[in-house]
């Protein structure tokens, strides 16, 4: 049944351009942007690839580039915006192409701040509404099927004097063009696809099954989670699939457009606050809450969770299901995906938070930490549109139980 | 066609009186929330999370109605009044239009979903605004009947008797005398 809200707003206009030979195109999508010297920003791990290489390839001489910066770093900061925005200056850009995930697209938004509003401070035009024009063009090319960012009208960008992370919003931040093309994630390493991927199937649940669904987010949701169901677990046995690849990329972005309108709930809640304390990446994060939160709200929404088993599991098991079973169902089926991964993976996808570890290889939540996590998850906004809330015991309550991989006791869920 | 069925009918007087009630309301609550902080260990524990002369306003736009209450000592709050323009705000949070905040003040529309229609403008620190929204439900618990406060927050909580009776009482008085 779709639920139709007295009020809601969508908003999706970034074009997207998907398929096996995509790169091939950008010349034409930058003439049509009125561009013609742009400027590639990327980090070491994209270019260490040689998907740079891949891209210049196929644009053949039809381009010149005015500039290639390879070295965005993990949390995009402003002295790296800075320092874009310069280069793109010097060498008189008058485009900006980010190829890379969640922080080389957030830092070339920034440097697309600072250039176009020809300005130094850039933090001048932090916060919602701040941008009254259009920016210089902006091209996505998502490297990871997952974040969803090339669809987001957001940016965050960390100031490292002040010791914050500073959210920029405006419409005007949204890319021009996303370029999905299967050619950008075929050599992604199988531990970063089954968390990527399990990081877009939790924006397309929560999305569905939290308090500012809509009809067409739900429509965006539902087909990413059909696409999400049917081609993961087969690109992890098989990496080289190119199909497999260009669905899952698909699915990334429309999950994206309909968690960047429909917004999340406790899962990245606690997700964010989680990989803000203890490091643990946000993907991994997402597979190992998503369940716990299903469970959580299961007396709020337990009849949208059960809608889910048909993009999941398909019709035959839908109808076999019977209907009060079917939400414990799509709980189940989600453990059973990161079960499987974690046994492809060789236990690089871990099934529970004591089974994450940092670079060193010591644990990387230490059970000491969870009241850490619990007073990061309190300031976190993602839990305003989660269907239940949450106060510091029931944190504790789900965090243990995530900690050590053991399904939540119905019992302890306090229903008001 | 007659204009009427054109144009939807503008009419002074209703507005006036929606403006009155919502400032009413907007006014108890601030007070309210001064005397929570006296009373109610749980808000207390929130401001001592704020920083120190923290000051939050939530209100009407545009120039609707408003209330503004400033972190006083470690653990107390102050309602300061009713102009925004008067002083700076760490934290605003204001609805965007008379008929959202009346939405939300005769409970046709709760917190959670008034949010997710994007009914309210949030102006300042996301994290401090969490601790402010954590704070006006336990205020709207105290002052709304059971029946009423069960579509003003998501989940109604369940306390000892004791914290909800007496403190009911204490925060009643001390928002109508202003102590
Ligand atoms: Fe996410």
């Amino acid at each position: 049944m779709l639920h139709v809200p007295g009020y809601y707003e969508y908003c999706c206009r970034v074009k997207v351009v998907a398929g096996h030979d995509v790169l091939e195109r950008i010349p034409a999508i930058l003439e049509r942007v009125h561009a013609t010297r742009p400027m590639i920003v990327t980090d070491r791990g994209v270019a260490g690839a040689g998907l740079i290489d891949v891209m210049t390839e196929a644009m053949g001489d039809q381009v010149t580039i005015g500039g290639i910066e390879d070295d965005v770093p993990p949390d995009s900061s402003i002295e790296a915006v800075r320092r874009i925005a310069e280069a793109y200056r010097n060498n008189r850009c008058d485009a900006l192409i980010a190829v890379g995930g969640g922080s080389v697209l957030d830092t070339a938004k920034g440097a697309n701040i600072m250039v176009s509003e020809e300005t130094d401070d850039l933090m001048a035009f932090s916060g919602v509404g701040t941008l009254k024009r259009r920016l210089k063009p902006l091209i996505a090319i998502p490297t990871t099927a997952g974040t969803g960012s090339e669809t987001t009208l957001v940016a965050v960008i960390k100031d490292h004097e002040r010791h914050q992370k500073m959210p920029f919003i405006s419409y005007f931040l949204l890319p021009d063009a996303a370029l999905l093309d299967s050619r950008m994630t075929l050599t992604l390493p199988p531990a970063i696809t089954a968390a990527t991927g399990m990081d877009a199937l939790t924006h397309a649940v929560e999305a569905y099954t939290c308090l500012a669904k809509n009809p067409l987010s739900d429509a965006n949701a539902v087909s990413a989670i059909e696409l999400i169901a049917k081609h993961l677990l087969p690109v992890m046995k098989q990496p080289e699939d190119r199909d497999g690849r260009l669905a899952l990329a698909v699915a990334a972005t429309l999950a994206g457009m309909a968690f960047s309108n429909a917004m999340v709930g406790m899962v990245h809640n606690i997700g964010h606050a989680t990989g803000a304390v203890c490091g643990v990446p946000h993907g991994t994060c997402m597979a190992i809450l998503l369940p716990y939160g299903l469970e959580y709200n299961q007396h709020r929404n337990g009849h949208l969770t059960a809608e889910l088993l048909l993009p999941l599991e398909g019709a035959d098991t839908y109808a076999r299901t019977p209907r009060n079973q079917r939400a414990q169902r799509v709980i189940a089926r989600v453990r059973e995906m990161n079960q499987s991964l974690h046994d492809i993976t060789q236990g690089q996808h871990p099934r529970c938070l004591r089974e994450t570890y940092d670079r060193d290889g010591n644990a990387a939540v230490p059970f000491e930490r969870l009241p850490d996590i619990v007073a990061a998850a309190k300031n976190d906004p993602a839990v305003f549109l989660n269907p239940e809330d949450l106060d510091d015991e029931d944190y504790r309550m789900v965090l243990e139980h995530a900690w050590a991989g053991t399904p939540l006791d119905c019992t302890r869920i306090k229903r008001g | 066609m007659r204009m009427e069925l054109v144009y939807r009918e503008i009419s002074p007087g209703r507005s006036y009186l929606k403006r009155a009630y919502l400032s009413i309301n907007l006014w108890f609550m601030g007070r309210a929330i001064q005397a929570a902080a006296r009373v109610d260990d749980q808000v207390r524990r929130e401001f001592r999370s704020l920083p120190d002369k923290f000051t939050f306003a939530l209100g009407i736009m545009p120039e609707g109605p408003h209330f503004i209450v400033q972190k006083s000592g470690v653990d107390s709050a102050r309602y300061i009044g009713r102009c925004i323009d008067a002083q700076p705000v760490d934290l605003k949070m204001e609805f965007k239009h008379l008929e959202a905040g009346m939405l939300t003040f005769t409970f046709r529309e709760n917190t959670p979903v008034a949010t997710a229609r994007d009914r309210l403008v949030v102006d300042g620190e996301v994290a401090y605004a969490c601790s402010v929204v954590r704070i006006l439900d336990i205020v709207q618990i105290y002052l709304l009947p059971k029946l009423v406060a069960r579509l003003a927050v998501k989940r109604y909580p369940r306390w000892p008797l004791g914290r909800k009776l007496i403190n009911r009482t204490r925060i009643y008085w001390r928002s109508l005398i202003g102590y």
